[in-house]
C-alpha cells in the first residue's frame, strides 16, 4: 500500500501537473494573448567588400566590370540601395567623386535603364576604384 | 568439365576487376576536371585581417558595430576562379551576398567583410563560401548585443 502510495507520488502526480501546465498554457493561448513576434532585422544598408592575395584574372574572364575602370584591381563590391540614394551619391561615397557615376550604371546596366530611376532594395555591383 | 567451369569462373573475375579499374580511373579523371585544380582549404572569421588577408582578430562572437571578415583559404591553380560569400541571419533573410573572381596561383587567400552602420541585430549568422558556384564551406557566427 505504502509502495503504491509512493509510485503514486513519484510518477502520476508529477505527469498530472505536467499535463494540467499544459493545459493552462492552451488556454492562455487560446484566450487570444498574442505571442511576441521579433521584428524583421532590416539588412538593406550592408556594406561589404572584398580583397585578395591573388593576381585579378586575365582580361577576359568575366567580371562585371566594363568601362572605364579596365585595367583596376578587379576589386568589386555590392550595394544596397536605400531610400534617399541616387548614383551621383553612391558614387561619392565609393569613389569620393559624385562624378563617377556612370561606372556604377555601367555595371549595372542590366539593372538600371534609367540613371536616375534606382530603387531602394536594389543590389548593385560596385567597380574597383 | 570442373577445369572448363573454373576457367570461366577466373575470366569472368579478372573481367570484373578490368572493368572496376577503368571505372576508378574515370572517377579520378572526373574528379579533378571538376574542380578544375583548385579548393577551398579553410574558412576563418574574425574582426580584421592583415595584409596576407588571414585574420588577425579570429573570434566566431561578434558585437553589434563589428565589422566581420571571413578569410577563404584556397590552394591550386587556375586561370580564373570566382569565389562568393552567401551571408544570412538566423531567420534564412539574406544580409549580403558578394563575389570575387581570382585568378589563384598556388596559395591564395582572399577576404570578404561586411559592416551596418547602424549595427549588426543580435542573433545567429553563417556565411556560406562557394567555389564556381558549389558550396565549399560554411561557417557560423553570433552577434552578441554590447
Amino acid at each position: 500500500m505504502l509502495a503504491l502510495r509512493r509510485y503514486l507520488r513519484q510518477a502520476v502526480f508529477p505527469l498530472r501537473a505536467c499535463m494540467e501546465k499544459e493545459i493552462h498554457v492552451g488556454i492562455f493561448d487560446g484566450f487570444g494573448k498574442k505571442k511576441e513576434e521579433k521584428p524583421k532585422a532590416d539588412f538593406s544598408n550592408v556594406q561589404s567588400g572584398s580583397s585578395t592575395t591573388s593576381a585579378a584574372p586575365p582580361a577576359a574572364a568575366p567580371v562585371p566590370n566594363p568601362g572605364p575602370t579596365a585595367g583596376t584591381t578587379g576589386s568589386e563590391q555590392s550595394y544596397v540601395v536605400v531610400a534617399g540614394d541616387s548614383l551621383s551619391k553612391i558614387a561619392k561615397r565609393f569613389y569620393g567623386d559624385a562624378n563617377k557615376w556612370p561606372r556604377i550604371h555601367e555595371a549595372n546596366r542590366d539593372q538600371i535603364k534609367n540613371p536616375d530611376l534606382i530603387h531602394p532594395g536594389q543590389k548593385l555591383r560596385i567597380p574597383g576604384a | 568439365m570442373m577445369m572448363r567451369h573454373s576457367r570461366k569462373i577466373q575470366l569472368s573475375l579478372c573481367l570484373a576487376l578490368l572493368l572496376a579499374a577503368a571505372a576508378c580511373r574515370g572517377n579520378v579523371a572526373n574528379n579533378t576536371a571538376g574542380t578544375a585544380g583548385v579548393r577551398v582549404t579553410d574558412v576563418t572569421l574574425g574582426r580584421s585581417v592583415g595584409g596576407d588577408k588571414a585574420i588577425t582578430d579570429r573570434t566566431d562572437t561578434f558585437k553589434p558595430s563589428d565589422t566581420i571578415y571571413a578569410s577563404v583559404a584556397t590552394e591550386g591553380s587556375a586561370p580564373s576562379a570566382t569565389l562568393r560569400a552567401k551571408w544570412s541571419f538566423e531567420d534564412g533573410q539574406l544580409v549580403d551576398e558578394s563575389t570575387r573572381t581570382i585568378a589563384p596561383n598556388n596559395r591564395e587567400r582572399t577576404e570578404f567583410h561586411i559592416s551596418k552602420p547602424d549595427g549588426w541585430p543580435a542573433g545567429k549568422y553563417k556565411v556560406e563560401v562557394f567555389l564556381n558556384d558549389q558550396s565549399a564551406d560554411t561557417k557560423s557566427f553570433d552577434v552578441r548585443g554590447s
